[in-house]
């Protein structure tokens, strides 16, 4: 059988935050383009409220081997289909903060970014106006410079509130936090009733997936979407240029030829597909000259803290993300020993079942006991997570293992292991939210192990194409014509939710791209 | 966009759906008898004995024909948390080989199979099961094994609508799931 032929202005690969926002951004300004998505074309519809059946929007491809003594959570924390992992993300929207884009210089520690704050910020904020962000700018003390949010701040709920005296307690300021989702109505968008279904999706468009935001205005503008095609390679030209990216469907295998082709998968499905395309013109995997491919992965670490209080909290109201936060324990050095900024995101909404149910923050419990917890504590129950900024190591790596998939394209193989001075943080962040519990007035505090989440690194960004794999607007220094999206471009992740900067670089890619694209396709 | 009125009034017709009992509901399967696809006769029980003594009501609630209706699902359709848990499919072998590691755990300590030890006894066991430390444990690690079937316990006992209301927490769906699972 001949295999199909397709072509376009450009190719996509991947239909998440970043590569919806690219086929927006490019389709609107007249490029043919096609979106390949390895994952099933999500609707609306499909967002069913309920934990066990949000399962679905979750990673449902290709295994993802991993190893490290502290493995990444790859299924739970990263998506597939129509959306990918923005369609079930919790919408915490924080800008990374100056000092993030600096850490080398500032602090002798991980990576500096090739751009500053001050240039992405003009992408900040047309994002937060396209998108919709609410939040309190006023209130947001450590916010960087900034136009103020587009909508006003959630309000505070019971569950943060009580946890909020804590903070007090110690002088510490809280502020609700910056989230893509909407305190009111915005176009055909309705505003959030603080029902907590994030998790699994959020049909009426409060919480900004990508299937309401720039997937749709992609498909209007003429983007073509294809569900449920796997990318398998990068075609190529000698290394040197990009021709196009085969695919494998239902129907067999195809290729889309393209003048451009852009990767907008995750931090780990990019490099497996740039690794999986060497040959002998890049035999080390293509756009890999520098041999930084899949270097340098990393997890934010979360530790999640709960407490027992008096009386009930109406803790089933609110976002999955958190209702507060905190940035009072920014700072990169918080003790001796340690390094990376941390933030509290207070308040989150609690389901009784799942990984982030409350059946789950006492996972040692069983039988009568379980039963008791639920009834009696989980009423009562308060928490709030640390998610701790760590550091880039060459050791944290995505790599290809022997073993293939369906389509024959080795799987991903994900190493990670936190170093030193993360441990040292988290365990400073572990105890200083325990305490802020007890503070609050808890009966009892407790807190998780160590949680992997988002999937950041690996393909980054840079000055020097010896130490990196792409430019800063994420043009890969081998191909012109090749650009990766996503959070795999962070040469370093700071201590926040990313989607909301991967769509600030995304917007920058696609307008360089745009006002370049006749010698870029030459 | 659909409006919220809309996906209510979508999510009562499919409730009512349900009641004529088009679709899977475990609970009903487990009260018709209704044959197992991959585990067996003897799965069953441990299953739903470890279920029991996990979460009270497991078993009832139709543990085993859950995990059983969705190991018979595509990997990418299946709704157990395992599949959160990066265990690579077919996620039948990894529940086979927990049961079968419990059963002969069982027959050890006690000799006699799991489902027929005292509530003390299977609690004894499965208290061990979360460390790691389980001497002669011979299937996929224990805590993995213990986290996944005790979060399917609280799935079919906790995680639907009824579940829900036994909690005094207001389900408050958006779109009502059309069955539990």
């Amino acid at each position: 059988m001949v295999a199909r032929r397709l072509e376009a202005d450009a190719v996509i690969v991947g239909a998440g935050a970043a590569g919806s926002m690219a086929a927006a951004k490019l389709a609107a300004a007249g490029k043919r383009i096609i979106v390949l998505e390895a994952g099933p074309a999500w609707r609306i519809e499909d967002l069913t409220s309920s934990q066990i059946w949000a399962r679905r929007l979750k990673w449902g491809g290709a295994s993802v081997l991993s190893e490290g003594e502290h493995r990444f959570g790859h299924n739970m924390a990263t998506g597939w289909g129509l959306g990918g992992a923005a369609l079930h993300h919790y919408a915490n929207w924080p800008r990374l903060s100056p000092d993030d884009f600096k850490l080398r210089s500032l602090h002798g520690e991980g990576a500096d970014w090739p751009i500053t704050y001050d240039d992405l910020r003009p992408f900040y904020d047309t994002v937060q106006r396209e998108v919709g962000v609410s939040g309190d700018a006023t209130a947001e003390v450590w916010r960087p410079p900034g136009e103020p949010y587009p909508h006003p701040a959630m309000p505070t709920l019971p569950q943060a509130a009580a946890i909020a005296r804590g903070f007090a307690q110690r002088g510490w300021r809280t502020s609700p936090a910056p989230v893509a989702i909407l305190t009111e109505p915005r176009e055909a968008r309705e505003a959030c009733i603080y029902d907590g279904w994030c998790d699994a999706g959020c049909p009426t468009g409060a919480l900004a997936n990508p299937l309401v935001t720039y997937h749709k205005q992609a498909v209007s503008a003429g983007a073509r979407f294809l569900a449920n095609t796997q990318a398998t390679r990068v075609l190529h030209r000698g290394g040197r240029r990009a021709i196009g990216v085969a695919f494998r469907d239902r129907d067999g295998e195809g290729r889309v030829e393209a003048n451009v082709v852009l990767l907008a998968g995750s931090a780990i499905q990019t490099p497996r597909l740039l690794l999986a395309s060497a040959d002998a013109d890049a035999p080390d995997g293509l756009a890999n000259s520098s041999g930084q491919l899949g270097l340098g992965f990393m997890a934010h670490a979360l530790v999640a803290i709960q407490g027992v209080f008096d009386s009930p909290l109406s803790n089933f109201m609110g976002v999955s993300g958190g209702n507060l936060v905190c940035r009072d324990g920014y700072g990169k050095d918080p003790t001796p020993g340690a390094f990376g900024s941390h933030e509290w995101v207070i308040g989150a909404a609690l389901k009784p079942n799942d990984l982030i149910g409350i059946a789950m923050t006492r996972p040692d419990l069983h039988g009568a006991a379980l039963i008791d917890f639920m009834e009696r504590d989980g009423p009562r129950i308060g928490g709030m997570g640390g998610l701790c900024e760590t550091l880039p190591r060459p050791e944290n790596r995505v790599s290809l293992a022997p073993e293939r998939d369906a389509a024959g394209v080795p799987l991903a193989r994900v190493s990670h292991t936190f170093g030193a001075k993360t441990l040292a943080l988290v365990d400073y962040v572990r105890r200083e939210g325990e305490a802020i519990m007890r503070d609050a007035g808890a009966q009892t505090a407790w807190s998780s192990p160590i949680v992997t989440l988002h999937a950041l690194g690996g393909t980054a960004m840079g000055d020097d194409p010896a130490t990196s794999i792409t430019n800063s607007y994420g043009q890969t220094w081998d191909l012109e014509n090749l650009f990766i999206l996503g959070g795999g471009l962070f040469p370093t992740i700071g201590a926040g939710g990313p989607t909301f900067t991967i769509h600030a670089l995304t917007l920058r890619s696609s307008e360089y791209l745009l006002a370049r694209w006749a010698s870029v396709v030459r | 966009m659909v409006g919220r009125r809309t996906l209510i009034i979508g999510g009562a017709a499919a409730a009512a759906a349900v009641g004529t009992g088009l679709w899977f509901n475990a609970r009903e399967a487990r009260l018709r008898g209704d044959a197992l696809n991959l585990l067996n006769e003897s799965h069953r029980l441990t299953l739903e004995a470890l279920g029991e003594t996990l979460l009270p009501g497991a078993r009832e609630a139709g543990i085993a024909h859950f995990v059983d209706a969705q190991l018979r699902n595509a990997p990418e359709d299946c709704l157990l948390t395992l599949r959160y848990f990066d265990w690579p499919p077919p996620y039948g072998a990894f529940y086979v080989g927990g049961l079968t590691a419990l059963e002969t755990l069982s027959q050890t300590r006690h000799q006699m199979p799991f489902h027929q030890l005292s509530p003390a006894q299977a609690g004894a066991i499965v208290g061990g099961l979360l460390s790691g430390q389980v001497e002669g444990w011979q299937g996929p690690p224990s805590p993995l094994f213990y986290l996944s079937v005790r979060s399917d316990a609280v799935d079919v006992v906790y995680g639907t609508v009824e579940g829900f209301e036994k909690l005094g927490i207001p389900y408050m769906a958006h779109i009502e799931p059309q069955r539990p699972w």
